[in-house]
């Protein structure tokens, strides 16, 4: 994401729960910005314009303070898990060409050999990044790949000016063979017996002492 | 059917059932998710279920996660029993579910196939549920 979104930010000067609950009453998100050897600031943002920006991973949002602008990567979003609202953000202080370690998701792109199933063991990559262009996404092509196939992080072509930071040997995408039809009936036919035979009130297998 | 191979205690306490799930909110493994909406209590028999209703409609692709275990036993007096001499004898074994929950996961297929495959699978289970997807801000 090399895309920078100014916003508005205010400082905060209450605190916990309360003040915080207060802020999102108001449509509005806390938030932290530190690094750099800074003090941390405790600032609000306005809820919509957060949402919109942090749609994408490793955002890069330039907040306005009392007229200063500066530039901040979102470090960590807090979500609800079940409403669509963020509650927190994290936000680090960055400067331009300054290279940051941050996890890219990875896509899968094209179709790997017939009867074989593509795994994606490892959904992001850390990569060493310019601040101002981390790649959105690394896409990684699966077209042809035969049964037995894996791709390591070491064998990813990565987007210029992005250094591989995490492991070489980090498996990334692993490709096996596709159960065959008898095995898969052969497993349904036997959960499904397995299923009707089992006790409706198993016991617990006691061990130790029951008062 | 997943059930403990061994326990401390045979009879528990009823799990809690108040508030919401404090981890597991979030697609750890697959591509795709079952989230539960509200707070339930899920028997192995439902969990077993819900995977064979995904595992039947994927067929031979893709490869399915099961982020729950259930691991508290629920007892139940006799039916035409008067009430007391101790705790009736464990009944069910079942996952405290709560609302925020990813409880399936799934990889390998398309998002129209694992859409299908998880809304059958939802009908397996006790609560209110939705679909959800790796999305490209939430890694």
């Amino acid at each position: 994401m090399s895309d920078s979104n100014t916003m508005k930010a205010e400082q905060r000067t209450q605190f916990g729960k309360g003040a915080a609950r207060k802020i999102r009453r108001a449509g509005k998100v806390p938030a932290v910005m530190y690094g750099h050897g800074t003090d941390p600031v405790h600032i609000t943002i306005p809820g919509h314009e957060a949402m919109l920006a942090l749609k994408h991973a490793n955002a890069v949002l330039t907040i306005v303070i009392d007229g200063t602008e500066q530039l901040a990567l979102a470090k960590d979003v807090q979500r609800n898990p079940i409403k669509p609202v963020i509650e927190h953000v994290d936000l680090v202080i960055v400067r331009k060409g300054e290279k940051v370690v941050v996890d890219v998701p990875i896509h899968i792109d094209g179709e790997s050999a017939t009867e074989t199933v593509v795994a994606l063991e490892s959904p992001t990559l850390q990569v060493h990044a310019e601040a101002t262009n981390i790649p959105e996404s690394i896409v990684v092509s699966v077209a042809g790949l035969p049964a037995g196939s894996q791709l390591l992080a070491g064998a990813l072509e990565l987007p210029a000016g992005v250094e591989l930071a995490s492991d070489a040997d980090l498996l990334v995408v692993n490709v096996t063979q596709m159960i065959s039809q008898e095995a898969l009936d052969a497993e349904l036919a036997g959960e499904e017996g397995e299923a009707a035979e089992a006790p409706a009130a198993p016991t617990p297998a006691a061990s130790d002492s029951e008062s | 059917m997943l059930i403990p191979r061994r326990v401390k205690h045979r009879k528990q306490h009823h799990p809690g059932r108040s508030g919401a799930a404090k981890g597991g909110t979030k697609i750890a493994f697959g591509d795709y998710g079952i989230q539960a909406l509200e707070p339930a209590y899920v028997t192995n028999r439902q969990i077993e279920s819900a995977r064979i209703a995904m595992t039947r409609f994927i067929k031979r692709g893709g490869k399915v996660w099961i982020n729950i275990y259930p691991d508290r036993p629920l007892t139940k007096k006799p039916a035409e029993t008067r009430m007391g001499s101790g705790k009736g004898s464990p009944e069910w074994w079942i996952a405290n579910v709560k609302p925020g929950r990813v409880m399936f996961e799934l990889s390998g297929v398309s998002e129209d196939v694992a859409r299908e495959a998880m809304r059958l699978a939802m009908h397996k289970l006790p609560m209110k549920c939705r679909f959800i997807r790796r999305e490209g801000g939430d890694i």
